[in-house]
């Protein structure tokens, strides 16, 4: 369907007008009597009358009856903001043969009485030029029609951690294609690098790889891994997708990861995944359960990189699986749907404090914890500190680094800290009970499911002693390099300084710094927080403002494991929806380019925030084209145009004229209040 | 035994937040400051309950208390909060109050009252004097003791400002 905005003028407009009470919402403040009854004499106006409730199917038939019996070709709804009820009157006024454009809605509730509350009579004045203003932009209302798109059967999936992967086997089993796209060498993200998980103590990693070989062998699921999304063309519906796939020097289809290669490789360095602790072979997997198993060199650090020679895995590998030669490849896919669900990286507490983190050996963060405790970590989950080798009996937490604080805008609480530092304080006490462990806090937040019984039980069965008060400095011993916390204990209000072995700090969650080149790319906003945004806080949680795109896990913000898999659950499901429909509703709130009047300047492509405009060439010349289903309606190009060459449809500059001259002709028939 | 609730006065928080301490109620009594504060180390001073104090408005735990007057203004407790809390403005603007309400600790009295008699902090000694003149300087500096005029000029600016009136004990 084409949608027709018409040019030349219908013929005389017959107006209706309803003013809602919406109960006391309005009618307590707004005398709505007297404002249908003043609408009522603007020319044009056949029926003016104010109503209980408009929304509601009494008030509903009272307007399709208006409409049928009146011959109504406007109807002005003066009641709450159009987010709430727009689609509710332009149904009701469809019902009764009106294009549902000729609908216009007018906020007499949070624009009038609920803030205008104490002034009832300048309310009412208030409330009866809006209406004015409303009528007057009505007139020059089109019948529109909504355009319809096709939605491709095809979700792309960015970023392969725990959200990710749920969403992928989600949508795969829903019988969608599904690419699954992960810039690492393995799937799993962080919680493939956690001991165990709170509060039910379940090891992370065997509760994830059978997650993540499930996915690996869905059908209608393909990995990509260590793979890069480099672009996104496209809009809901119909995305065109560019993917990196890096070379991993490993061809993947015959590498059978039984390791020889690594046995062979000369070159040891630290491991990423275990923080640096541990370390790897310059041909490595990440971690034993990585799922693709598949070997990957590290450019950086290979012998046959820097130097041209050695190749003793390519002399070890049975299947001649290795390839110095191997190049980038980019593939090109067609997508429906988009699921962003990039993750978190920690905070890195080098920037700002008291808490040494880049000096003090013996001080590290809660991400290095969970591999020095985790029984597949570079100890084997035996706990030692850094600065001797020797196993700590001291230990404290440090609660909210880089949470909660307004000197670095990190203002939010991680919503994760609590917990793991209750978790982590656990096992240790398991593995060494005669430890003691001091967790400085400000507040706890137990708020889960389980979480206040952990809290708990590591009180009552392990003795960890919950300290308030945030640190203020800390100093270290030359010798022992033990570490001296000062603090007030605020529930004493006493200063202590006591000494400990190892101080681990519970670093916040940031958003993942691969988040913002897909930000970017797909125009989603962002939060205040740095993560990226919702649709609506409550109602619409996996929904971005791009329709079509979906987020989950903690690209939009911190959470847990269970909120993660819950929240990737939602955003497969609502990609869902859009596939199995096959068809996707595009309201025609687009921008429309007078071509006579465009010069192809070029502005308004460079001006448009979801890159919906570009220049074409038409008939030799230069001609702004805007993608419709892209386009959000936000008027800024028909602003920006200095050839007035673009209407807003709904916002044409005649409509907002109309409407602001009708505002300035009450106000100077109100003596110019 | 149970102490009398001490009731909370928003309105004085509100001067305290008008007077200065804008930040005041970002404080999440985390207690950073007092663990960084030297003076507290040495006397009963805790940052943290001054200010916490001061978000109640519990006026008379405040002005009446010679913890007010601990603080060195080193500003340590103000470079370390986590929640950005201009803990020293706090203070000062809380000493503001607190000295317009006739609460100046004596020593700031008798400093202040020698300031607007004589136009000079510490006196001069028959021994500087003697200093000065050894030094090859003027027996008396170039201030109000030499112009003495001016110290009728010290008196007029003290009365017009209002200074005296606050070393009677309050300006209100």
């Amino acid at each position: 369907m084409e949608a027709s905005p018409e040019t030349k003028q219908p013929e005389k407009e017959v107006i209706g007008v309803f003013v809602c009470h919406c109960g006391t919402n309005i009618g307590g403040v707004v005398n709505c009597e007297k404002v249908a009854e003043i609408a009522s004499q603007i020319p044009g106006v056949v029926v003016s009358k104010d109503l209980k409730y408009a929304c509601s199917d009494l008030g509903q038939e009272e307007i399709r009856k208006a409409i049928k019996e009146k011959g109504l070709n406007r109807v002005v709804v003066a009641s709450c903001s159009p987010r709430l009820h727009e689609y509710t009157f332009k149904n009701c006024v469809e019902g009764a043969g009106l294009n549902p454009y000729f609908m216009h809605m007018v906020n007499l509730r949070e624009q009038c009485s609920w803030v205008h509350m104490k002034e009832p009579e300048l309310a009412t004045g208030k409330a009866a030029n809006l209406v004015k203003m409303g009528i007057e932009r009505s007139r020059l209302s089109t019948a529109l029609s909504p355009r319809e798109v096709t939605v491709e059967p095809s979700c792309l999936i960015i970023g392969g951690g725990i959200a990710g992967i749920q969403a992928a086997l989600d949508i795969g089993d829903k019988g969608f294609k599904t690419y699954l796209v992960e810039k690492e060498p393995s799937i799993g993200g962080h919680m493939a690098q956690l001991d165990k998980t709170f509060p039910t103590g379940d090891c992370a990693i065997c509760i994830l790889a059978p997650k993540m070989v499930e996915v690996a062998r869905n059908k209608n699921v393909e990995m990509l891994s260590y793979s890069e999304v480099v672009d996104i063309q496209g809009y809901v519906g119909n995305f065109t997708v560019k993917i990196r796939k890096k070379p991993r020097y490993v061809m993947e289809e015959k590498c059978v990861g039984c390791g020889v290669c690594a046995e062979k490789c000369p070159v040891k360095v630290p491991n990423e995944f275990d923080m640096g602790f541990g370390s790897r072979k310059a041909i490595y997997v990440p971690f034993p359960q990585a799922v693709p198993l598949k070997y990957t060199i590290d450019r950086e650090n290979c012998l046959h990189f820097k130097t041209g020679k050695c190749q003793l895995c390519v002399k070890a590998c049975v299947n001649e699986a290795i390839d110095h030669k191997q190049e980038p490849e980019e593939i090109e896919l067609k997508v429906g749907t988009v699921i962003v669900a990039t993750g978190f990286d920690v905070y890195t507490p080098t920037r700002k404090g008291v808490y040494r983190y880049w000096e003090y050996k013996n001080v590290i963060t809660a991400l290095e914890l969970e591999r020095l405790i985790n029984a597949a970590g570079p100890t084997g989950g035996h706990l030692v500190r850094p600065s001797d080798g020797v196993e700590p009996q001291r230990i404290a937490f440090i609660q909210c680094v880089g949470s909660r604080n307004l000197k670095i805008a990190n203002k939010y609480c991680s919503r994760v800290c609590c917990m793991y530092a209750m978790k982590n304080s656990q096992i240790i006490m398991e593995h060494s009970p005669d430890a003691e462990i001091a967790i400085y806090y400000n507040d706890i937040r137990a708020f889960g499911k389980g979480f206040e019984e952990l809290y708990h039980r590591v009180r009552e069965d392990y003795g960890i002693e919950f300290i308030r008060g945030r640190p203020a400095k800390l100093t270290k011993d030359p010798v022992t390099e033990n570490i001296t916390i000062r603090a007030e204990e605020t529930l004493l209000a006493k200063i202590t300084e006591r000494e400990f072995d190892l101080v681990v700090l519970s670093v916040g969650l940031i958003p993942n710094p691969g988040t913002a080149p897909v930000q970017k790319m797909l125009s989603l906003p962002v939060s205040d927080d740095g993560f990226l945004a919702e649709s609506h806080p409550k109602l619409r949680p996996v929904e971005t403002a791009i329709e079509g795109v979906f987020i989950c896990g903690c690209a939009q913000g911190p959470k847990d494991i269970p909120d993660s898999v819950a929240q990737a659950k939602a955003a497969a499901s609502a990609a869902s929806t859009l596939m199995i429909k096959g068809k996707h509703i595009v309201e025609p709130l687009y921008a429309n380019v007078n071509e006579e009047l465009c010069v192809g300047c070029g502005l308004c492509a460079e001006l448009c925030p979801y890159h919906a405009i570009e220049i074409a060439e038409k008939d030799g010349q230069s001609k702004a084209v805007v993608t419709e289903a892209l386009c959000h309606g936000c008027g800024t190009c028909a602003a920006g145009c200095p050839q007035h060459a673009i209407n807003q449809l709904q916002f044409t500059d005649q409509q907002l004229m109309n409407e602001l001259t009708a505002a300035l002709a009450a106000k100077n028939s109100a003596g110019g209040e | 035994m149970t102490q009398a609730p001490k009731q909370p006065n928003p309105e004085f928080a509100k001067k305290v937040v008008e007077a200065g301490g804008k930040t005041l109620n970002l404080c999440f009594q985390c207690g950073t400051c007092t663990g960084s504060c030297p003076s507290g180390r040495q006397t009963a001073f805790r940052t943290r309950k001054l200010v916490r104090r001061a978000q109640l408005g519990l006026k008379d735990d405040i002005m009446n208390n010679e913890d007010l007057w601990l603080c060195t203004t080193c500003y340590t407790c103000y470079e370390r909060c986590p929640r950005g809390v201009e803990i020293v403005d706090v203070i000062m603007a809380l000493r503001n109050m607190s000295v317009k309400e006739g609460h100046m600790a004596p020593q700031h009295k008798k400093v202040a009252e020698l300031i607007s008699k004589t136009g000079h902090m510490v006196n001069l000694r028959d021994e500087d004097k003697a200093l000065r003149k050894k030094l090859g300087l003027a027996e008396v500096p170039p201030t109000v003791l030499e112009v003495v005029e001016g110290l009728e000029q010290v008196k007029k600016i003290c009365a017009a400002t209002g200074f005296d009136k606050l070393i009677e004990g309050g300006s209100k």
